[in-house]
Parts: structure tokens; sequence; C-alpha cells
């Protein structure tokens, strides 16, 4: 076990690595830097020219890489040329959105789709089920600016429950704070829960076709029994892949969403940090997002071993 | 409009009363969509709009303003003096203080416009202070600046975002936290979501401003902005509706759209260094080829103005030029065969949708095109990639862009702008027109400017952008139009609140 999680660190380690080295060609290859874009069609050549040097744009970009890089190794992730702030302290700002954001979303998601795909399974072929899938496919078919903006309209718009966009931040109390939060993070689960929903039903569908359901079945086991102890355990390992895969795709749902629920958190910045060329924010992000999705994946692989005890990291 | 005329009689009355029982009402405020976040609040290093609009005019003052209608009026000098227009002198407002308490005095205005002209400031237009030879501090609230060469602009660069009065303290952290004379004061900025600004209650100016607070906050999505509107948690969007959202909210009662003019012209630019825009028959032919009402129309919805040259309608030497080239394919087609395209050619247009109308109107245009010949491919590309491209490296043949700053005509005067239109007639035309200040001359020397864009033809200038803006109804005082980018908050108020 700590062989392998030794191995699972180097392997976070080279990771990280990788996509920053990637980030930085990626951004500098595209045309247009931070200097051009400050200085907009309103700013002279010469007025430009003279802020590229003064943000160190003209030193060779190897030279610039490993400055950021040996920052980085020391917790400094540079300072942000749009804000001028510590990107840090940016990214920490923006967590307190972006987190509960994703942590709803998920908590929807698996709220709604682990019942939905269980049911539709168990109803095989029936009314149950086609229902579900027929909502499933909308749900995935359905962009998520889309149900974005359908949410607003109802409920803020019209209903006027809810804000429309905007968040003032947790110091403005919970309430407050989740109402600005709960639209967008049914925005965002709801596709990723029409995925799951899907997932859930086939690996349920899988096991209750397995001899041991028909055994259990045939010495009169409870039909609740069967489902609840002998297939779900047995169908969570699919389950669980899909929802921690699908975890790591809310960061890229949220980018969407916190635009069109103007919330400031790490998606926006992430956005808007690259359309302005603002390297040391996306590559900040970058890391920091890379970092998570690694983690998560970990997480998920050591459930494996607590949902199969036959599955031994050696 | 006669509720709004009704409206604004009430609102007068208000006034008039002198607020009896504004004690009982809320605090006025209002909250304004801003569709981008400013990259920084420094006038002296950004030129950006988005920086414009939040701390010019509200946080900070020049010497000199240009008002609502365009004109020049006193701002932080109560008045100006110039005998040979060489040395003009300033008379400072006295008691005008800082927002950090501290009183204005002449020697800021000489620190501020001295730092300006160092090149080590970087600050964006350095050259507009090019001909300021002397600053001569004559007393706390007396400052002349000695020109070293006549120059017909010089008010009108005092009175730009750029020659913003600020204290010296506050320099190092005016990126973040400008500090000024106006209106209003800086109170925070929540990056990625608004920017707050709240009343000042020193403020030069009696019984302004009427607002306690403005918050900006930062909506790109039009549709997020429609949404915030009609939910009630923006008050008016200035700048991120486009005419297609500006009709759904017209007929919503609980709306103002305010129409109005801009110095932001429209223009299809072509590469004058290129084939074969490098022949003027060629690009007489593309401005005989296109409908340029029908570009409004389709862009625009109708709203805006057609532009015949770069000088608009806002400008004081605006000749109507529009028809001057008249949509007429025919010609078109006759002046390519002439300049050796009978068969008229392919080229590419480079358009950036972050700007939705340089979409719309190049669709347009390609369309007008296929009928003298030219076959237009359209080439969307990120609004970065056309500032490098486009912008810096001039590797087009087309493109669209509207130009927002006003007097922009010296773009013409400079060959190695983009478009790369280079006339040593025009190029004289604007050199003197930069030291004749005898108004008369001076309109004479700009309609032959614009007389001679109109022949040279080297871009086609399609419309003038409309300002289109929303707010609650019972908002007062917010500018019809826009001769300056700015969004003046100081006289903005509620009529009956």
């Amino acid at each position: 076990m700590r062989r392998y999680v030794a191995r699972r660190v180097a392997a976070l380690v080279a990771t990280l690595f990788f996509v920053s080295a990637l980030v930085f060609v990626v951004i500098r290859v595209l045309p247009g830097d931070p200097a051009a874009l400050i200085m907009g069609t309103e700013g002279s050549r010469e007025a430009t020219e003279r802020l590229r040097e003064s943000m160190g744009l003209n030193r060779p970009l190897p030279v610039q890489y490993l400055e950021w890089l040996g920052g980085a190794l020391r917790g400094d992730l540079g300072r942000s040329i749009q804000y001028d702030l510590p990107v840090g302290e940016l990214i920490l700002t923006r967590l307190p959105v972006t987190l509960p954001l994703a942590l709803l979303a998920a908590t929807f998601m698996v709220a709604v789709a682990v019942p939905l795909g269980l049911y539709a399974a168990t109803h095989h072929r029936r009314a149950g089920d086609y229902l579900a899938m027929v909502v499933s496919q909308l749900g995935i078919s359905i962009p998520q600016f889309w149900s974005g903006l359908l949410l607003i309209l109802l409920f803020s718009v019209t209903l006027g429950w809810v804000r429309s966009g905007g968040f003032d931040g947790w110091s403005a109390g919970l309430w407050p704070a989740l109402r600005s939060l709960l639209l967008p993070a049914v925005a965002l689960g709801l596709f990723q829960a029409a995925v799951l929903v899907r997932a859930t039903r086939s690996a349920v569908l899988d096991v209750l076709r397995e001899d041991y359901v028909r055994t259990a079945r045939a010495k009169g086991v409870s039909e609740r029994l069967v489902v609840g102890k002998h297939t779900f355990r047995n169908a969570l390992i699919p389950i669980v892949t899909v929802a921690g895969l699908q975890l790591g795709q809310l960061m890229a749902g949220a980018i969407v969403l916190e635009s069109v629920f103007a919330l400031p958190g790490l998606g926006r910045l992430a956005l808007g940090a690259i359309s302005a060329r603002d390297l040391p924010v996306v590559q900040g992000v970058t890391l920091f997002v890379a970092s998570g999705i690694v983690v998560i994946n970990f997480v998920v692989d050591l459930a494996y071993g607590f949902l199969d005890p036959r599955i031994r990291y050696e | 409009m006669t509720r709004r005329a009704l409206l604004a009689a009430l609102g007068a009355a208000v006034v008039l009363v002198g607020g009896v029982g504004a004690g009982a009402q809320a605090p006025p405020r209002l909250v304004v969509q801003a569709p981008t976040e400013p990259p920084g609040l420094d006038l002296t290093a950004t030129p950006a709009s988005a920086t414009a609009a939040v701390v010019f005019y509200n946080v900070q003052e020049g010497l000199v303003k240009i008002d609502r209608h365009g004109k020049l009026v006193p701002s932080l000098a109560e008045r100006w003096h110039t005998s040979d227009n060489r040395n003009y002198t300033f008379f400072l407002r006295k008691g005008v203080r800082f927002h950090n308490g501290r009183e204005l005095k002449a020697a800021d205005v000489k620190y501020v416009f001295e730092r300006a002209m160092n090149p080590e400031t970087k600050h964006p237009y350095r050259r507009d202070y090019d001909a300021i030879g002397d600053i001569i501090v004559k007393d706390d609230s007396t400052i002349t600046f000695a020109l070293k060469s006549l120059n017909a602009n010089f008010l009108h660069n005092v009175a730009r975002q750029g020659s913003v009065i600020y204290p010296r303290e506050a320099v190092e952290t005016m990126k973040s936290h400008p500090v000024g004379t106006g209106p209003f004061r800086f109170e925070e900025w929540v990056r990625g979501d608004r920017i707050v600004l709240v009343r000042n209650p020193d403020y030069h100016v009696k019984g302004l401003p009427r607002l306690d607070r403005v918050t900006f906050r930062f909506i790109a999505d039009p549709n997020a902005v429609l949404a915030a509107l009609k939910a009630g948690d923006v008050d008016a969007s200035l700048f991120g509706l486009g005419p297609e959202h500006v009709q759904d909210v017209q007929r919503d009662a609980r709306f103002q759209v305010i129409v109005g003019d801009t110095t932001n012209d429209v223009i299809l630019a072509m590469n004058n260094s290129r084939k074969p825009y490098s022949d003027v028959r060629v690009r007489r032919a593309l401005t005989h080829g296109i409908n340029k009402q029908d570009v409004l129309k389709g862009a625009m919805f109708g709203l805006g103005k057609v532009l015949g040259t770069n000088v608009d309608p806002l400008n004081p030497f605006y000749l109507d030029l529009a028809k001057a080239v008249p949509y007429d394919p025919a010609a078109g087609r006759k002046l390519l065969a002439e300049a050796g395209y009978p068969n008229g050619f392919d080229t590419v247009l480079k358009v950036a949708p972050q700007y939705y109308y340089t979409v719309r109107s190049g669709e347009v245009i390609a369309e007008n095109l296929k009928k003298i010949g030219v076959n237009v491919k359209i080439e969307q590309i990120e609004w970065g990639q056309w500032l490098a491209r486009v912008f810096r490296e001039s590797d087009f043949d087309l493109t669209i862009i509207g130009h927002a700053e006003a007097w922009d005509i010296k773009n013409y005067a400079n060959p190695k702008y983009y478009f790369r239109y280079d006339s040593a007639k025009f190029q004289d035309l604007f050199a003197r027109s930069e030291v004749t200040l005898d108004d008369t001359a001076r309109r004479a020397l700009f309609g032959q400017m614009q007389k001679l864009m109109v022949e040279d033809a080297p871009v086609v200038w399609l419309y003038m952008h409309p300002r289109l803006a929303v707010a609650k109804q019972g908002a007062q005082g917010l500018w019809k139009d826009l001769p300056v980018p700015a969004a003046d908050m100081s006289e903005v108020g509620w009529a009956t609140r």
C-alpha cells in the first residue's frame, strides 16, 4: 500500500509538471500578449512595447518558465498581470465560490442520478425506465448555459425566489450565499446527473444478470435485499469511476455557468485570464485544478479497495 | 415619452423642494452592469475603456472636462486663459480635496503632467504631451503650461482620461485603488464580481453627486444581463446590450432605453499596403459595392448612423458625406475591371466575435460584395489574435472593427497604422490642422481632410455604433450621447424613490 501511494504521488508530480509545461507553451504559442491586450487599439505601438518589456515578456521563454517553476516549487505562483495580486491569493479568494458550487452540484448529481438509475434498472423496459432514459437524454442534450438561463428565467425573473446572478460572499450570511449558488449548482449538476443515471442503470443491470443474483432470488431473498445488498454494492465500482470522472468535468462546466450566473469563481478567473493572456493565473489555476483532479482519481482508486476487498494495491 | 417627461418633472420638483422627506427614503443607490472587468484601475497606465467607464469622471477628473454635449467645460480648473495659444494658464478651484483629505494644489498638477511626459512612466498617451515645454507653478492655485509649439489639441489632451489629476502619494496603489477628487470615492473591488464607489461628501460641485453608492457589476453574457435587469438585480446596463436585446426591453414599461450617438466609428479596413487594396480603384469599388444601410439594418437593427468618413456626427467639424460614394454595384464592377479585376477576386475578412457587430456586419458585406465579383471568406479569430495579427502586424486583407476614440482622424496620418494608409497630402493637411488654432481655418482643413478621405477611400466607413443603454424608469441624469467613452455618474439620481 505504501509503495502504491508513493507511486501515485510520483505520478502526480510528473502530471503537474507536464501540465504546467504544456499550458506554458500553448499560451505562448497563441498570438497576442498581455501588453497588447491591455493597450487595445488605443495605446501606441511604443507604449505597448514598453509595457511588454516591463512585464518581462521579452526574456527568453525557457528563462521565464524556469523562473515560474522555481517560484511554484517554493509555493509562490507568481503575480497576476491583470489584477496585480499574488496568484495564490486570487485562487484562495475564488475557492469559496467554486468549491461549494462543485460540492452542491456533486451532491445534486449523486442524489438524483443514483436513485433514478437504480429505479430505471429495477424497472427495466417498463414505463419508468423509458421515462428515466428520456429525461437523462434530455439532460445530456441540453447545453448547460441554456439550462442555466431557463432556470434564471423561471426562478429569478418570473418567481423572484433567488438572485439572477452574482455573489456577495459568505460574509453576507449562509442563506444569501446559498441562494446565489443553488441555481448554478442545479444547472451544473443536471448535466452530470444525466450521464451518471445511465452509468448507474447499466452497471446495476449488469449485476442483476449475475448468477449470484439469480441464486439469491431463488432462495427467496426479498427483492429489497437483492438490490440493496447483493446488487448495488457490486455495481458501485463502475458508478464510482464515472462519478469520479464527472467530478473532474464539473470544473469545465463551472467555467460556463460561472459566466452565465456572473459568479466570481475559479472558472471565470481562468476564462478571463486566458482572454487577457494572464499567464501566471492560467498556470496557477490549471495546476490547482489538475492537482484536484489527480487527488479525486486517487481517492476513487482507494475507494475500489474499500468497495471490493479483492482489489489490492501491490 | 410623456411618462419620462412626467418623471423628469417629478424629479425636478423633488430637487426644488430641497429633499424634503429625503430622510425617510432609502439611500439612493445604483447598480450598473459592465460587460468587462477593467485590467487595472490606473488611467495613467491603461487606455482600456473598461477602466475609464468606472474611474474617469467618477473617481478622478481632469483640469477641464468634455461634457455630455461634447463641450469643453471647467472642471478642476475653474477657468483658463491664453493670449498667444502658447502659454495656457489654469486657475484651480480653491478648497478642492483629494479623497485622502489633502488639498489639491498646483504642484500636484505639475507632478501629474511631468510624470505623464516621463518615458519611464509608460503612460499610454505620452505623445499627447509632446508639445508641453515648461510647467510653471505661479502659486498654489495657478499654473501655466508653456508650449514648445502651437497645438490645436492641447486643451482636448488636458481633458482626456490620461490627464486626470491624482495625489502623488497614491501613485503606487492606483492600479487597484484609485484616488482622485471626483464625486465618488473608490470603496472596493471584488475581483471577478464588482467595483463599489461611494459618495464623496466633500465634492467640489455643490449638490452632487446625487447617489450614495454606485456598484459596477461585471456580467459579460447579454442574456444574463437581460435576466439581471428583469429580475431587478441591476438598475442599468450602459454598454453591454446589443440592438436585439434593446428591442426586447423597449416593450417593457419598467425600463427606459437610451439610444444616442457615440464616437465609435465602425469601419471595414482594407490593407492599403497589400494587393489588390493598394489600388485606389479597388478600394473605391468596394465602397460602391457595400450597401451601408443594409449593413446597419443587418448588424444593428437600423440603430446608429451611416458614416461617410472617420469624422463622426459628434465632432464639431463633421461633414455629412455618408452619400458621397453611393451604393452602386455597377460602378463598383466597372472600377474593378479598370483595375484589372474584371472577374473580381477572392479575399479574406478577419473578424473578432468578441465584438458581435463585426461578424454580423461582415456577413452582410460578404453578400453585398458577391454582386461585384468579390468573394469574401469570413475568418473569425479571437481578440488577442486579432490584436497581434491584424492590429500589430497588419497581416490581413479586410477586417471590421469599431474605433471608439474621439478625434481619431490622426490615425490616417500615421502610415504605420494597421491599415497602412500612406498619403503625403493627408499627412500634410493633418499636420497643418494640428497647429491651426483659428476655428474657421481649422474647420476648412478638416473639411479638406474629409473630402480627401472620400477620394482615397483607405477604408470603408460603415456606421457610427449607437449608444444603447437601458435603465429602470426613474433613473435620471444618464448621458444620452457619448462624446467621450465614459460613464459619468455625477448627475445621476432617482426621480421618485
